[in-house]
């Protein structure tokens, strides 16, 4: 075999002699010397993709591939010249891939949100609990927005010791070795209804209802039944709330922040888990829950809404002044009867007529109101109940332990499991029986089979071929163990057909997979929005609404559109569509989109929105809290959709802090760094990825003139020109965001973004990136042969030895 | 609070004797007299240059507005102006702060990218109760790291870190301890063994991690073993009611957490503490305060904003003074001087200012531990390159007992006597 590799290496070497002329005629008047451009030197490819050169020439290859090297205005290559050095480039990597064995995929821990699934479908749950038993696990660290990454996930005595206390706490919440408790019924009456404390300062009493009601007032509080604070004991509970909507739409929608068409909802958080009902208005309804819940859960009412927080800083007791203006025009009686019953504020001063004080027991803006509640419970359908039989039979005995306890590890090792396997798990419920009984010992075993390496760490060697593949598919999917059918069937699917059809029906089956909230959250870091949030005071409307919720959703709702309906790949970065709702469109400065929260498709005729790059998230991700950066953002586009990893700049370089009090343009300022020669050498390259961004502030919205803040008055008021033009290295200009955008439908862009989206799903499947450049091109033609479509393309890398093979 | 040496006795009476008197078997190198201990005290974005460093060198120069609050200790502190990891600009290479290694990099070390904290617990080891305690509001700067190259993440609450340090059990609660500290013993007995075998057949890569897994439950099973031994033995009894009796505040929240390790020192719990004031956490509690603490740090030199960043700052050092103020009024138990004289104490980051995202002259002040102090330094050498910042480590590392004269990436040890 070495042989063989060794022939093809000599065979690809021998025409190599004429292009590697071609590059040192062309590459090396820059990339040569002491201090090459870009810290790179031609000679350094040599004749042969070597591992540490192999990241020098996927770079080298897709800069020469997409026009952008040499650079048009230094070179004069011809275009057969260029196709014959990507052709020599191509076969080196080719020659390099070849002898790569398979992907090497690092061994790791179940990030939490597979732990809490898996540990969720292995006992047959809804969930991990209501009791909240994995708030203790260590977080997980995120690379480059992906908690799926090997190295990253780390391993270490904290926490196992995590995992047993979670596991322990699940497992007791399920399988119940004490007597059945008795069922209560707590009648709760509106009295016995307290608002809770937000903070830790409990000097205040907490607001309770009235004789006949209980009304959310402040948002931000959440209530909960005196009585019935806490849960007891584990078992089912029935809910019961007679409750109503109160006065929406009595106060104008844009004083109040909330939308007239948006319903009055009540939210039941049961600890980790939680429900929300539409209310009707002013019509009494009684809301019915049924839920196993686990002793120590606490049961808490909110009133969700992003709105009532229009005034001041957002403080609900500012909103009250909303009432002022309200009784002025509706009931100036009363209006006129409350200022002149006002006592002055303690100071001596005398406060405004609509000073939020005058008006705090008028307020009637949009709320639920509660009448009365009862809860019955602990029930039990049977006991020992059916979740403890499911997994250990009505009568379990000692010496079944092996029996009862094989189907378990089958779920949680992902594996056959042989019975002897068990050997020592067994012993130890043998011994422990003796002091704890059969119950209690058969859960230390359950707990055993769930803190063991098969369980914790992924893709164990024990795993046949088959096995491995369908573990994998179901964490790609569904972030849990496969289930038994999944099992069965991946086993079957040994071509690109039937990896097609089964990749068609997951994403039809599942109203809820967990692949399309948690990639797209990974690869767009959506987790960082806020990470630098615009100003509080210049961007009220993202703060006052919450707005980073609708941008996160906005792309959410869209990824899912995209991969539902099956549209081709290159439609997520410029789609001449998105989804938004009235808040959005604030942002946007749309005109036409119904005052309410849902988000609607919208159709943008004006060429500048649609699709990931004209979206609030990537923009304001991307941006500093009071101005914008095309660096940032030129990063984010190489990094996250054209899969180009620019080098950060040098240890030893002065970086200008950016100064906002200056009338300099972003533009000024970056030529003035540019004039300096080792900076300009990578900068040429990064900034026009950036530019085309500049008409788009902090949040995204759309701005002809730079407003600087500190210049809101005196003579430069109108602002200076956003000036959004730029040329690649390619010669390629733009004069603005919307020929930008047709840059990136052309192929080559186009080729770049579907393989940059590639290996972001590789990434978040492997946990590595991958490895094998030749066999991501395969990828990228076999989806270009199905015009990119989405469901083609996830199969074709699912199909992909980089997938099925890994290891 | 407001300890003195009388006051302290009054307030342990016996308890506090027991752990003292046992913390004697040691498996560190020990010296006799009292201990060394270590406090170190971190954020996320560096300082504002202008205001951290003062404007001259030597030892009679004038304390800046960040380090005001400790303008009492300016003739017993150092300093360090120019040094650094030499790591290139932006966000998250601050975690090298303890270590100068990054987590990436951290294969070509032998003790990957394990933070000068954990070095020191490590050599403490089970003398102490608490080998050592990281404690921060809301959540951590990812600056303590164990010698697997794992993050040892802080105590999030006051409460939390009040029930870990000091809470005793009923003789219930322990005897319940005491069977789930067997209960998860055998567990980890069980799963240990029965893996041990399928483990070593990992393929190399498929290694470290097999590895990592079989010493967690190496480790682990020690530590409930040191842990059953010390729950029978009482821990000292402390109050820190006064600190939320009124408002709570990120103030008096920090002030409790600091009265909490200096107390911890005092009797010997721990002698490693961490402290790390995250960027996630509200400032808005202090004067003057609007925005995030990332936020203030991209000001766009905007005078009002920097004047909130150095708030956010200053607050810091303020809350670190006051400890190091109860510190110095403690006389050393076992010894001569106070407990500050022998306690090593490091204000820093690992960014140098999160304004430019420079990486470069990081914010960094080391005062206590007996050093003859040098007040503000140039750190810089002859040919105006910046010194390792892992140089000051190693003298830091001498000074804690720890028998090196390198670590990590430095290049000699700064002269700190």
């Amino acid at each position: 075999m070495r042989c063989a590799i060794l022939m093809i290496i000599c065979l690809s070497a021998l025409p190599a002699a004429a292009d590697t002329a071609l590059l040192k005629a062309h590459c090396s008047r820059c990339h040569s010397g002491d201090e090459p451009e870009g810290d790179f030197a031609v000679s350094t490819l040599a004749a042969a993709v070597t591992a540490d050169t192999v990241g020098l020439w996927e770079s080298s290859l897709d800069y020469v591939r997409a026009g952008e090297m040499p650079p048009a205005d230094e070179s004069r290559l011809l275009p057969a010249q260029r196709e014959e050095i990507v052709q020599f480039l191509e076969a080196g990597l080719r020659a390099y891939n070849r002898q790569q064995t398979v992907q090497r995929v690092p061994v790791r821990r179940l990030n939490n949100r597979e732990f809490e699934n898996s540990i969720r479908d292995v006992l047959l749950i809804e969930d991990v609990g209501t009791h909240l038993p994995t708030a203790n696990l260590i977080g997980d660290s995120l690379h480059h927005g992906f908690d799926t990454h090997g190295d990253t996930l780390g391993f270490s005595k904290f926490h196992l010791e995590q995992y047993l206390e979670s596991t322990r706490r699940i497992v007791d919440a399920t399988i119940l070795s004490t007597p059945r408790p008795p069922s209560q019924t707590y009648r709760i009456t509106p009295r016995q209804i307290a608002e809770a404390h937000t903070s830790q300062n409990t000097t205040r009493p907490e607001r309770r209802g009235t004789r006949d009601r209980f009304d959310f007032l402040d948002p931000l509080k959440a209530a909960y039944f005196e009585p019935f604070e806490v849960v007891p004991e584990t078992g089912w509970y029935r809910i019961r709330i007679r409750c109503t909507g109160r006065d929406r739409g009595r106060y104008p929608s844009e004083e109040t922040g909330m939308y007239d068409a948006d319903p009055i909802q009540l939210t039941v958080q049961m600890g980790g888990r939680s429900k929300t009902f539409d209310l009707p208005d002013d019509d009494v309804v009684e809301l019915e829950l049924k839920e196993w819940l686990a002793a120590g859960t606490r049961l808490r009412l909110r009133h969700p809404t992003d709105g009532l927080r229009m005034r001041g800083n957002g403080n609900f007791k500012f909103q009250n002044a909303i009432t002022g203006h309200y009784l002025e025009q509706h009931n100036p009686d009363l209006f006129q009867s409350v200022l002149a019953s006002a006592r002055p504020a303690r100071n001596g001063r005398k406060r405004s007529a609509y000073d939020w004080h005058h008006w705090v027991d008028h307020w009637m803006g949009p709320r639920p109101q509660i009448l009365s509640a009862e809860v019955v419970g602990p029930t039990f359908e049977q006991w020992p109940p059916q979740r403890q039989t499911r997994l250990l039979g009505s009568q379990p005995e000692l010496d079944q332990a092996t029996r009862i306890l094989l189907p378990i590890a089958r779920r949680a090792w992902r594996r056959e499991v042989l019975p002897e396997e068990l050997d020592p798990i067994v012993t130890l419920v043998r011994e422990k029986a003796k002091s704890l009984g059969v119950v209690e010992a058969l859960k230390e075993g359950v707990v055993a089979i769930l803190v063991s390496p098969p369980f914790l760490l992924v893709d164990q060697p024990q795993l046949s071929d088959d096995e491995r593949f369908a573990a994998r598919l179901s964490r790609f999917f569904h972030s849990t163990g496969p289930s038994d059918r999944l099992r069965r069937d991946a086993a079957g699917w040994t071509n690109y057909e039937d990896v097609r059809r089964a990749v068609a029906s997951e994403i039809a089956d599942s109203e809820e997979l967990p692949f399309l909230t948690a990639f797209p959250t990974a690869w767009l870091e959506l987790n960082d929005i806020n990470f630098m949030a615009p100003d509080p005071d210049t961007y009220r409307h993202y703060h006052r609404k919450r707005v980073s919720e609708d941008m996160v959703r906005e792309v959410l709702t869209f990824f899912r559109h995209v991969v539902k309906e099956n549209r081709p790949v290159p439609e997520l970065l410029t789609a001449d569509y998105s989804f938004v709702n009235a808040d959005l469109a604030v942002v946007y400065g749309l005109s036409d989109v119904p005052a309410d929260s849902t988000l609607r498709r919208y159709q943008f005729s004006d060429g500048r929105r649609g699709g990931l790059l004209g979206m609030g998230a990537f923009l304001t991700i991307t941006a500093d809290s009071l101005g914008t950066s095309p660096i940032h953002r030129a990063v984010y586009v190489m990094e996250n959709f054209l899969g180009l990893h620019p080098d950060p700049p040098p240890a030893d370089v002065e970086i200008q802090e950016p100064d906002v009090r200056s009338a300099r343009t972003i533009r000024e300022v970056l030529a003035a760094h540019r004039s300096d020669k080792s900076c300009a050498a990578c900068h040429r390259s990064i900034d026009p990825w950036g530019y085309a961004f500049e008409n788009f502030d902090p949040v995204g919205g759309w701005r002809d003139v730079y407003q600087n803040p500190e210049q809101k008055q005196g003579p430069s008021k109108g602002g200076i020109p956003v000036d959004a033009s730029a040329e690649f290295r390619s010669g390629t200009r733009y004069r603005d965001i919307v020929q930008f955008r047709e840059v990136m439908r052309q192929p080559a862009s186009r080729n770049r973004f579907v393989r940059c989206f590639v290996v972001k799903l590789l990434m978040y499947a492997n946990g590595v990136e991958p490895t094998d450049f030749t066999e991501v091109d395969r990828i990228v033609s076999v989806s270009a042969a199905h015009e990119y479509r989405m469901i083609d393309t996830i199969a074709a890398v699912i199909d992909s030895p980089l997938f099925r093979e890994a290891n | 609070m407001k300890a003195t040496r009388r006051t302290v006795l009054q307030g342990i009476g016996g308890a506090l004797s027991l752990p003292l008197l046992e913390a004697s078997a040691g498996d560190a190198a020990l010296s006799s007299g009292p201990p060394m201990r270590f406090l170190v005290v971190g954020n996320p974005y560096g300082a504002h240059p202008d205001h951290f460093f003062p404007r001259d060198f030597g030892t009679d120069f004038r304390i800046s507005p960040t380090l005001r609050s400790l303008d009492w200790l300016k003739d017993r502190m150092t300093i360090l102006s120019h040094t650094d990891h030499n790591m290139v600009s932006g966000h998250g290479r601050e975690i090298s702060f303890l270590s100068g290694v990054l987590p990436a990099d951290s294969q070509a070390f032998a003790e990957k990218n394990m933070s000068l904290d954990q070095l020191f617990a490590r050599h403490v080891g089970s003398q102490v109760r608490y080998p050592s305690v990281g404690a921060s509001l809301e959540a951590g700067i990812r600056m303590s790291w164990t010698a697997n190259g794992v993050e040892k993440l802080p105590i999030t609450d006051p409460q939390d870190l009040f029930d870990h340090l000091f809470l005793n059990l009923t003789p219930e609660q322990k005897a319940v301890r005491r069977r789930m500290l067997e209960r998860n013993g055998s567990i980890l007995d069980t799963v240990g063994s029965q893996f041990e075998r399928a483990l070593k057949q990992a393929s190399r890569s498929d290694r470290q991690r097999a590895d990592q897994f079989q010493t967690s439950v190496r480790e682990l099973e020690q530590t409930l073993a040191d842990r059953t031994t010390w729950l029978e033995k009482k821990k000292p009894s402390f109050d820190i009611s006064e600190h939320f009796t009124s408002q709570v505040t990120i103030a008096n929240r920090y002030d409790a957490i600091f009265d909490m390790i200096a107390y911890a020192f005092q009797t010997d719990l721990t002698r490693v503490a961490s402290v790390e004031f995250p960027a996630a956490l509200k400032y808005t509690d202090i004067d003057g305060v609007n925005r995030s603490y990332h936020g203030c740090t991209h000001n766009g030199r905007k005078e009002d904003l920097v004047s909130e960043l150095v708030a956010i700052e200053s607050f810091q050092v303020e809350r670190l003074a006051r400890c190091l103020k109860t510190l110095d009024a403690i006389a050393e138990p076992g010894g001569e001087g106070s407990l500050l004289d022998h306690t090593i104490v490091l204000f820093g980051s690992g960014m140098g200012y999160g304004g430019t995202h420079s990486n470069r002259d990081l914010p960094i002040m080391v005062a206590g531990g007996g050093f003859a102090h040098r007040g503000h330094v140039d750190a810089r050498d002859n040919s105006g390159r910046n010194m390792p910042l892992c140089n000051l480590f190693v003298a830091l590392l001498q000074r804690f007992g720890v028998e090196r004269d390198r670590f990590n990436t430095s290049t000699g040890r700064f002269d700190l006597a």
